[in-house]
């Protein structure tokens, strides 16, 4: 059964972003599980999250972290079994936590028997499951995402002597969206999910599921006819499930995800992040607003996913060279942070650990147009390891305690599946929940409080946006309104103390109320409105006629 | 900083919008609406190819313009430029202006943008004319990377100039100033140049700053406190300068470049006393350049005032000069166009004739500038009848030639500077 809740619950929602094999170990194999995640929801209902996306638990040869699924209908063995997600299913409900899960649906590990099948023969009935090819030179407009490691996005395969097509690692062929039954069949993947009880799918890679020649083979129209067909089985048979498109594109490419609302429901907003930081660091709001108004309206039941981090590289896709050299001399200056066209780090090295950064944009983040996704780990201030390979250094651990393996595991630290962060910084010893908890000035009991404050009121989830344009520019302040609700959100990029006049001649004779601590501030006259900002500082008003 | 009150409140609001900054870029403008729009572009173009990162912030600082030159300033969108230069601008590019009075004047102009500069904390700050039409994208990289870079203090700029343009300068102020304080800038008196926020700083709290001499030229004051202060100076090619017009007043360029020079001397006695030689000035790109584009001037005319002058103001002259200058003057009056010569040697002693008698103030020293203004154009028309045929390298050995005269005689400076008249 999926968690009741009312239409459009994924706009009010907090999502906390986590992978079972990181969070708790439960059998002391020193690999994550889900029975360990069941026990940890208390946790995480704790801090005030309404939804939790789980990363590939499937079964897989985990050569690109799960996102190679050789089994789409059980768990992998390391996680523990199918009766253990249906356990965690229910306490997670049973907690009012929905639960989104991923659907790898562009492709599969070449593991896969339907890869297997593919490849064994040409006259073989899953040949035409996966796009295979002749020649390596079709589709040449195509770019090559992981340009560290592909050469091309065709592969050889030697048993069939014959290319196939692959937009991710070679080892991870694309399925063929134009074969009816490749369709079908991921349909039925998903309903087995959804009989479960799922609350949602985060659909990843979609913008590559078909292929054209003389196109990019991305954002096609057939790729959305699929989208939309997915779309009207899933509000058929079940209504209420939300569908989450990961699709890194400029927001004008992924305006067409949610078409006229039958499509997703939700889409990362991925070029706002990289701006957010960018902002932050230029002490101007310049990138943010400018991103935002290239931001199309999107249809009322549709909604922005925001993320300040997640499992992945801060992505530098969708930037222009002069923005990604700015964002690698100031994020990355050690060349190993780097992948392919990102940055390889979690949140809080990013910001050099600095609290005031941290918080300033993670109130960004819980204020600004869209769902906020919570990286696990974030909410304590985990750090990275950059000498882990691939994206693996975002990846450690979740650090519970200043205890054996950081209170993760029981197991031999030897057999963890990652060793822990455990520099004096940012180790396990110094950052952990069990001493977070203790204090309530800790970054965790900060996170719990802002979580609260958002949860407070429905128009940051589902209000409109209106940018101010003080002129002091490092000063970024907006207005969000829903019904009669109108909050003013008011943020400091900047390191050193500001001035700033707002024009709120609009709202003349309102009182402010600052939303954290309550306290009042003065009334709304004819004069622009002053205030005086500290390093970093932002404030959340809510304002009263009264 | 000195104690009197500038900048108004409305400006200071736009300041505090601002923050700090990297760079300052100051327009001192007055009624310059035909010339301005381009040159803002270029601004704009400069700082999105050669300074996307550092914050930069252009000012205004009017002079009370009534053709709307300030709305022109603060109208010209950013976002054109990087659309048609192709190069995104990272961050906000504030342009702010200011009126800091009903009428021209070059001093509080330059005091509005350095005190910006300094209340911004800029490490730069780079003063472009508003009529330079031929500035490119690359001056305020040539201005502003010798002070980033390189660290220095003062960046004068070098032009490229048609072989008759910038007389006064050729003729005056660069051998003059190379002389005294033997330091080889070619434009001592310009109008772009970059000062560090340091040297802007140390100027506005300098004493002299009210004192008659900053008061009519401070740029070339400017470039004086560089040189004695021993801040570090270079020089940077930028292009080509716009010839200026002909018919602006000679007497008003003289009196805000030679005036300032003589005075500053007063000042400074301590220090050119006892230079003896002239330091080179690093360079960025050539030290100078000279194009030979055809110009038409009335050689017969420019005589005709010469020797206009020599005849009205004799008494003047007697009051200034030594009594052989003055019979050599008088001779060269009486000479045709065709052998008229005023040689070199000639003329650093009439300058520095000039000089001394300025600093004794032995009439109105207003008055001695402007008795100047004929014999320049008596040294003018020498410089160009000797050069009319002359390519770029005879030109510029011509200039080294007159530099080396003025240095060779600067011990009759200091003789004539200790008479009593």
């Amino acid at each position: 059964m999926q968690l009741k809740r009312e239409a459009g619950w994924y706009k009010d929602t907090i999502i906390y972003q986590v992978h079972v094999r990181t969070f708790f170990d439960s059998n002391g194999d020193g690999i994550g599980d889900f029975q360990g995640l069941a026990q940890k929801l208390d946790y995480l209902q704790d801090l005030g999250v309404d939804a939790i996306w789980l990363m590939p638990f499937f079964p897989s040869p985990l050569r690109d972290d799960g996102y190679d699924i050789s089994d789409y209908r059980a768990v992998h063995p390391r996680y523990g079994t199918l009766e253990d997600f249906k356990s965690f299913l229910s306490v997670a409900h049973e907690r009012g936590l929905s639960v989104i899960i991923e659907l790898v649906a562009n492709h599969t590990s070449d593991q896969h028997p339907w890869f297997q099948e593919s490849r064994s023969s040409q006259q073989n009935p899953k040949r035409d499951w996966y796009v295979w090819s002749d020649t390596d030179t079709r589709y040449r407009g195509t770019r090559i995402i992981f340009l560290d490691t592909e050469m091309s996005n065709w592969a050889w395969d030697p048993i069939s002597k014959s290319y196939y097509w692959h937009r991710f690692f070679s080892h991870q062929p694309d399925l063929n969206f134009d074969n009816p039954a490749v369709r079908e069949e991921m349909w039925q993947v998903m309903k087995f999910w959804l009989d479960l009880g799922v609350d949602g799918f985060r659909l990843d890679a979609v913008p590559y599921l078909i292929e054209r020649e003389g196109t990019n083979c991305e954002n096609l129209p057939e790729t959305h006819e699929i989208i939309r067909w997915l779309r009207k089985r899933v509000d058929d048979e079940f209504p209420g499930t939300m569908l989450l498109a990961e699709a890194n594109q400029w927001p004008a490419d992924l305006r067409p995800y949610f078409g006229n609302g039958d499509e997703f429901h939700m889409a990362f907003h991925f070029p706002l992040m990289p701006r957010m930081f960018m902002g932050l660091r230029l002490e101007d709001r310049k990138p943010i607003t400018e991103i935002l108004q290239q931001t199309p309206d999107i249809p009322s039941t549709c909604q922005w996913a925001i993320f300040l981090r997640n499992h992945d590289e801060l992505t530098l896709e969708m930037v222009t060279d002069i923005e990604r050299d700015y964002m690698y001399d100031i994020y990355a200056t050690d060349k190993s942070m780097r992948l392919n066209l990102g940055i390889r780090r979690r949140l809080a090295p990013l910001l050099d650990n600095d609290r005031r950064r941290i918080e300033l944009m993670t109130g960004m983040l819980m204020s600004l147009p869209g769902t906020p996704i919570i990286y696990y780990g974030d909410e304590i201030g985990m750090g990275d390891n950059i000498h882990l390979g691939d994206r693996n250094g975002v990846r450690t651990p979740m650090q519970w305690s200043g205890g054996s393996n950081g209170g993760f595991s029981t197991a031999d630290p030897e057999i963890l599946y990652s060793p822990l962060i455990s520099n004096p910084l940012y180790g396990y010893q110094a950052v952990n929940v069990q001493s977070q908890k203790r204090f309530d000035h800790s970054l965790l009991s900060w996170m719990k409080q802002i979580i609260r404050v958002r949860r407070s009121t429905p128009v940051f989830g589902s209000g409109s946006i209106e940018f101010l344009y003080p002129a002091n520019h490092r000063v970024l302040a907006y207005v969000r309104k829903l019904g009669k609700e109108t909050v003013l959100v008011v943020n400091n990029l900047s390191s050193a103390a500001q001035a700033v006049e707002l024009d709120l001649k609009q709202y003349k004779g309102n009182i402010l109320i600052e939303m954290f601590g309550k306290n009042i501030f003065p009334r709304i006259g004819d004069l622009p409105y002053l205030l005086t900002m500290g390093p970093y500082q932002f404030y959340w008003f809510r304002l009263r006629r009264i | 900083m000195a104690e009197e009150v500038l900048l108004n409140d409305e400006f200071l609001r736009q300041l505090m919008n601002v923050g700090e900054v990297d760079i300052v870029v100051g327009l001192p403008t007055y009624n310059n609406a035909k010339t301005i729009e381009p040159v803002v572009r270029a601004i704009q173009a400069g700082i999105l190819k050669c300074f996307p990162r550092e914050r930069v912030v252009i000012i205004g600082a009017d002079g009370g313009s009534q053709d709307g030159t300030r709305d022109l300033v603060t109208g010209i969108s950013i976002d054109d430029v990087w659309r048609a230069s192709k190069v995104y601008a990272l961050r906000t590019l504030p342009v702010v202006t200011t009126e800091y009075g009903h009428g021209p004047e070059h001093r509080l102009a330059l005091r509005t943008i350095l005190s910006a500069a300094d209340l911004l904390r800029a490490r730069a700050c780079v003063v472009i004319s508003p009529d330079s039409t031929t500035i490119e994208a690359d001056w305020l990289q040539h201005l502003v990377q010798p002070i980033y870079k390189e660290d220095f203090d003062l960046v004068a700029p070098v032009y490229r100039r048609q072989k008759f343009a910038g007389l006064l300068m050729r003729n005056l102020l660069y051998p003059m100033t190379r002389a005294v304080y033997g330091s080889g800038i070619r434009e001592p008196y310009a109008s772009e140049f970059a000062i560090s926020g340091r040297l802007a700083t140390d100027f506005l709290g300098n004493e002299d700053w009210n004192g008659d001499g900053a008061r009519s030229g401070p740029e070339i004051f400017v470039t004086i406190m560089a040189i004695t202060g021993k801040y570090k100076v270079c020089q940077s090619f930028l292009g080509v300068k716009p010839a200026q017009d002909r018919s602006s007043d000679l007497v008003e360029a003289m009196r805000r470049t030679v005036g300032p020079l003589f005075s500053s001397l007063d000042g400074k006695f301590g220090y050119w006393s006892s230079v003896t030689s002239c330091q080179q000035v690093p360079a960025f790109g050539p030290q100078s350049e000279v194009t030979l584009e055809p110009l038409t001037v009335d050689l017969a005319r420019i005589r005709e005032m010469f020797v206009t002058g020599v005849g009205e103001l004799d008494a003047v002259f007697k009051s200034v000069l030594t009594e052989s200058t003055l019979a050599d003057l008088r001779r060269i009056a009486a000479l045709d166009l065709s052998s008229f010569r005023y040689p070199a040697e000639m003329w650093a002693k009439t300058v520095f004739e000039f000089a001394a008698s300025y600093h004794k103030s032995v009439i109105s020293r207003d008055h001695i500038v402007q008795a100047l203004v004929p014999l320049y154009r008596g040294r003018a028309l020498t410089f160009l009848l000797e050069n009319q045929e002359a390519s770029a390298e005879e030109v510029e050995r011509s200039v080294e030639s007159l530099c080396g005269e003025f240095e060779r005689l600067k011990p009759y400076l200091l003789e004539v500077w200790g008479e009593r008249k």
